[in-house]
């Protein structure tokens, strides 16, 4: 197997904090690989080890065979990066911008290429505007272009949807996909969106507390999870005996009947049960909400709320900085 | 290396060049000080002004200095914009290339250094409209702007590394505002140094300003240029470019 990225339990302190604590995974090549997450999880930690922001305190990543460490600037060359604040010179042209990442990265005769990839991105017509007078969809787009400038093997996106309405998510996830399809690049992404995870990943890896507590496909992992659910609401004139003797919860006027055989045995469930008296009917599948609280015993939203825990999370990091 | 300089370099010129105001005010404040502080002493006794100053115009006395000095403060605005790079995360951007961190370093210097040129033609006309003749050539007039030039590197470069090692935006100025007024009164650009107490006499045979003034003055008026005081302006650029190479190895770093 012909691997993108390979991490070999890696750490990263600042000062007694521990953002990553000996993580090990592996990126297939042409693979989009998502790090999930809460915020403070290590995501971003992770991901400055891999685009050699911060060497590694431990352990080993090499990307495209290229050790982050020892050969940083190797590495750059064969990546692309987007930040998860959309980050180019306001001032400049989009055009200037293209140009000075050409530069930046060594490029030659990259224009083509460029003006190629602003048609196919549909922002041809921005090409000499300056970026600060764009919508964040174009930047972005500007961004995800810029990245892959330098045809590299993989492209590193940190958060890429964030604080983005839905649409423009969505748009973006296609292009993601697109991209990969087109240029065969792999895809390391981070994210806190359980569906973006569910909806754009090969293979996820879960991230709780600067710990890896699951590699695996999102089907996967959710077929850990547990089975489907069926909830039934019913009035008070629905008899056990309806249920023709399929196993059940019953809890005042909800019965749950839990989908042991797949999604599959939900219509033979439901042909045997006697509906008369069913007001109403649910299916919930599970979700990795499920599986993020199964493995780690709270939820995403449970590790990131906490306002003061958060306060007292960044008060580590800037004290451990400076 | 050279082509990664060049375009962040690019970078600072066309960002400075399109930002009109910035452009005017730039050469605005040294031409406030060469109208109001070069007309304060007109009713100074003729033969008082010329044996102080060596001329009967303080304005020509003062022209190289303010532009020297000048120099110093848009080096010291100019190296602000790293700090805008740190926290828009620009220099993240640049920090993933495979440009060396020393382009980075070496792109704002230069960026910050021409900068200080803009107000060299507005200050020589000025200084024409309020009477200064000049005595020169071509090659003294390039001898004086590679010194101004290289006075400008040099001081780029200490205000460089300051804004590398900051995080906010206050520090570095404060702390540049210490070397530069000190800089600057130590300094022959508004007065010789005949006036001076004997410790800022000593103060001001080490100040790069005291040097790109005394050049010009040579220069533009008809006397010799001392190429010593040329070389040490070489010196003095090459030993804080040296340091900042040293240092943006090091403090360059993603926040």
């Amino acid at each position: 197997m012909e691997y993108t990225v390979e991490v070999k339990n890696l750490t990263l302190r600042y000062g007694s904090f521990i953002a990553v604590d000996n993580i090990s995974f592996n990126v297939k090549k042409g693979e989009i690989f998502g790090l999930l997450g809460p915020n403070g999880a290590g995501k971003t930690s992770t991901i400055k080890v891999l685009t050699t922001l911060v060497p590694p305190t431990k352990g080993r990543v090499l990307i495209s065979n290229y050790d982050v460490e020892k050969e940083p600037r190797q590495v750059r060359r064969v990546m692309g990066w987007v930040a998860s604040e959309v980050i180019l010179d306001d001032d400049l042209q989009v055009i200037e911008n293209l140009k000075l990442q050409a530069s930046l990265q060594g490029l030659y005769g990259w224009e083509e290429n460029a003006e190629n990839m602003l048609e196919y991105f549909k922002i041809k017509e921005t090409r000499n505007k300056k970026v600060g007078g764009l919508s964040t969809g174009m930047r972005k787009k500007l961004e995800i272009i810029m990245a892959l400038l330098s045809e590299p093997s993989v492209i590193f996106m940190d958060e890429p949807t964030i604080g983005l309405d839905v649409g423009t998510r969505k748009m973006l996830w296609e292009l993601i996909r697109d991209i990969r399809k087109k240029h065969g690049v792999t895809i390391f992404l981070t994210t806190h969106y359980m569906e973006e995870a569910d909806d754009l990943c090969d293979r996820i890896a879960i991230i709780s507390k600067g710990k890896i507590v699951a590699i695996d496909t999102p089907e996967k992992l959710k077929a850990k999870a547990g089975s489907s659910i069926i909830t039934l609401e019913v009035n008070q004139d629905f008899k056990a005996s309806d249920l023709k003797g399929i196993k059940a919860n019953r809890k005042g006027n909800e019965i749950n009947i839990s989908l042991k055989g797949g999604d599959a045995s939900f219509t033979k469930i439901l042909k045997r049960i006697n509906l008369k008296n069913v007001d109403s009917l649910r299916l919930t599948k599970p979700s990795l909400d499920t599986v993020f609280l199964n493995l780690t015993g709270s939820t995403m939203e449970e590790q990131e709320s906490s306002k003061i825990q958060n306060m007292n999370f960044y008060a580590t990091i800037r004290r451990a900085r400076s | 290396m050279l082509r990664e300089t060049y375009a962040l370099f690019a970078r600072e010129v066309k960002k400075t060049y399109r930002n009109h105001a910035v452009v005017v005010m730039m050469v605005i404040q040294p031409l406030m000080w060469l109208i109001f502080f070069g007309s304060s002493l007109t009713h100074l006794p003729a033969d008082l002004l010329s044996s102080l100053f060596h001329t009967s115009n303080y304005i020509s006395y003062l022209l190289p200095g303010e532009l020297a000095t000048g120099m110093v403060f848009i080096g010291m605005f100019s190296s602000m914009s790293m700090i805008q790079d740190k926290r828009f995360g620009f220099l993240k951007r640049i920090l993933v290339t495979k440009a060396p961190k020393e382009s980075i370093f070496l792109g704002k210097v230069l960026g910050a250094a021409s900068r200080g040129l803009i107000q060299i033609p507005v200050m020589v006309v000025t200084a024409m409209l309020f009477g200064v003749i000049f005595h020169t050539n071509a090659f003294y007039i390039f001898i004086w702007i590679l010194s101004l030039f290289l006075m400008g590197i040099g001081l780029a470069s200490i205000y460089s590394v300051i804004t590398m090692k900051s995080k906010d935006w206050q520090t570095p100025g404060v702390v540049s505002n210490l070397i530069n007024l000190p800089l600057m009164f130590s300094s022959t650009a508004l007065f010789p140094a005949t006036l001076f107490p004997k410790w800022m006499q000593i103060l001001s045979s080490f100040n790069p300003i005291s040097y790109a003034a005394a050049i010009g003055r040579e220069a533009l008026y008809g006397g010799q240029v001392n190429f010593l005081y040329f070389g040490y302006l070489v010196f003095f650029s090459a030993l804080f470019l040296g340091i900042g190479f040293l240092a943006s190895r090091r403090w360059l770093v993603a926040e």
